[in-house]
């Protein structure tokens, strides 16, 4: 009997089209609401890092790990070469031949140094710019030209108020002790992984690669400039066996930029705070 | 006949002096201690014609709440402004850019309505400048007088990233614009 009556119920429903309609809606309301409740609070949406600047990034990373791989066996020996000259308190004793043996060896480890840099800088450089032209792009667009400093200050406090405990740390800027093609590698996972979450962190990101590239950019031409004064400097001193100090602080910069072995000014963006109780909110409040 | 005369110039100056002392005397106020009082006070003050000494009153009630830090002076403020705003005697908007000056992690000095590569670049360097004196008195409201450091160092970090987000934006807008 129950039965029937609950066959002649949805018998009744299925011949009402407006109560299908209702529950049709009910349900479709009932969707968005665990939707909303579910998904994080995203602010203004800013579409940063579409696939081609990924792709700039993936790119990127690559190259200097291509550049990394070459010229990592002519830095360890020139630093070898280096800690035998030292060690043999060659500085200042030009006179003497086994010193002098060292030096031109050491010369010549920097020649091939410089060459093949002169060989994977262009590479590098395009790819730098390629990564820095698509974000400077996308940064002007949605930053620059989409928001206002109200909608902007909105985003950036979305990302220290919406930000958990167990959401790694944005990215930072200036990060020593890191090589070059790990940077873009963790770049490039930050962003991936990001994508879903909130617009808000990637706006501190995407700031901070461009202004790294940028800065790379600049590191890259102004080093490709010196290359050939430097070969040509060397190809010289090779006459006289002598190292200079120019020597070093060539290759002091390359490890700099490709290992990271520089102490940098401390982090711009760290963990966000959070506040643990509900906080007053003023109707004041802009 | 001339010593008539000076006499009745320098009464004339007691009297004009005394004038001037009273009406000074009318507005200036010695708060209590306890914020809810004084601002109390500062209504009635504020009632009987002292509206030209509101800033004033507002840089004293802030001492108040820093000498007696309590994590309700923030709504105390809030309902104060909210109350002389209603009553005319500010506007709104003043009201709202007091409040938020001092106990918002939101700055006042980061807003417009027009879009950044246009407004906020060009002055760029005042508006970062105009943010760090604002989190000095932010300091003042939050820290020392509502004892919500969170807040602080939320508006504290909130600055930081914006340093380094107007750096990059305000540089692609140069490019765009070459």
């Amino acid at each position: 009997m129950q039965a029937n009556d609950s066959n002649t119920t949805w018998e009744e429903t299925m011949k009402n089209p407006g109560l299908i309609q209702a529950i049709c809606l009910g349900i479709l309301l009932n969707a968005c609401l665990i939707d909303t409740a579910g998904a994080k609070p995203t602010g203004p949406t800013m579409r940063l890092f579409p696939t081609t600047v990924l792709e700039d990034i993936r790119e990127t990373s690559q190259v200097a790990e291509e550049m990394e791989n070459n010229i990592q066996n002519v830095i360890t020996r020139l630093d070898l070469q280096q800690q035998l000259f030292t060690e043999s308190q060659c500085a200042g004793a030009d006179e003497d031949p086994g010193c002098e043996r060292i030096a031109r060896q050491l010369g010549s480890t920097y020649l091939e140094m410089l060459n093949v840099m002169s060989e994977r800088l262009p590479d590098m450089e395009r790819a730098v710019t390629n990564t820095k032209t698509s974000l400077e792009k996308r940064l002007r667009t949605e930053l620059g030209q989409k928001s206002t400093a109200t909608s902007l200050q909105d985003a950036l406090l979305g990302t220290v108020a919406q930000a958990t405990s167990d959401e790694s740390p944005i990215a930072l800027r200036g990060r020593s002790g890191v090589r070059l093609s790990d940077r873009f590698k963790e770049y490039y996972d930050l962003v991936a992984t990001r994508q879903t979450g909130n617009s808000q962190s990637l706006a501190v990101i995407a700031s901070d690669i461009y202004l790294d590239m940028d800065e790379a950019a600049r590191l890259i031409a102004a080093t490709q400039e010196e290359i050939a004064r430097a070969t040509l400097m060397e190809q010289l001193n090779q006459s006289f066996g002598q190292i200079t100090p120019e020597m070093a602080a060539v290759v002091s910069g390359v490890k700099t930029i490709l290992f990271g072995e520089s102490v940098d000014a401390p982090p711009v963006a760290s963990v966000p705070f959070l506040a643990g109780d509900v906080p007053f909110v003023s109707p004041l409040e802009i | 006949m001339k010593y008539h005369i000076l006499m009745v110039l320098t009464g004339t100056l007691i009297l004009a002096s005394c004038t001037t002392t009273q009406t000074v005397d009318a507005c200036s106020v010695s708060l209590s201690s306890n914020v809810a009082a004084a601002m109390r006070q500062v209504e009635e003050k504020l009632s009987d014609g002292c509206v030209y000494s509101f800033d004033h009153y507002v840089a004293q009630l802030l001492d108040t709440a820093a000498e007696n830090p309590d994590s309700d002076n923030k709504r105390l403020f809030s309902d104060f402004l909210v109350r002389v705003s209603d009553q005319g005697l500010i506007s709104k908007r003043q009201a709202s850019s007091i409040y938020n000056r001092y106990f918002n992690v939101k700055f006042v000095a980061l807003t417009g309505e027009y879009n950044n590569c246009s407004q906020t670049c060009p002055v760029r360097r005042k508006v970062l400048a105009d943010m760090q004196t604002e989190l000095l008195d932010k300091e003042l409201g939050l820290v020392r007088a509502s004892q919500d450091n969170a807040s602080y160092y939320r508006a504290d970090h909130l600055l930081k990233e914006t340093q380094l987000v107007l750096e990059a934006t305000c540089r692609a807008c140069e490019a765009g614009s070459l």
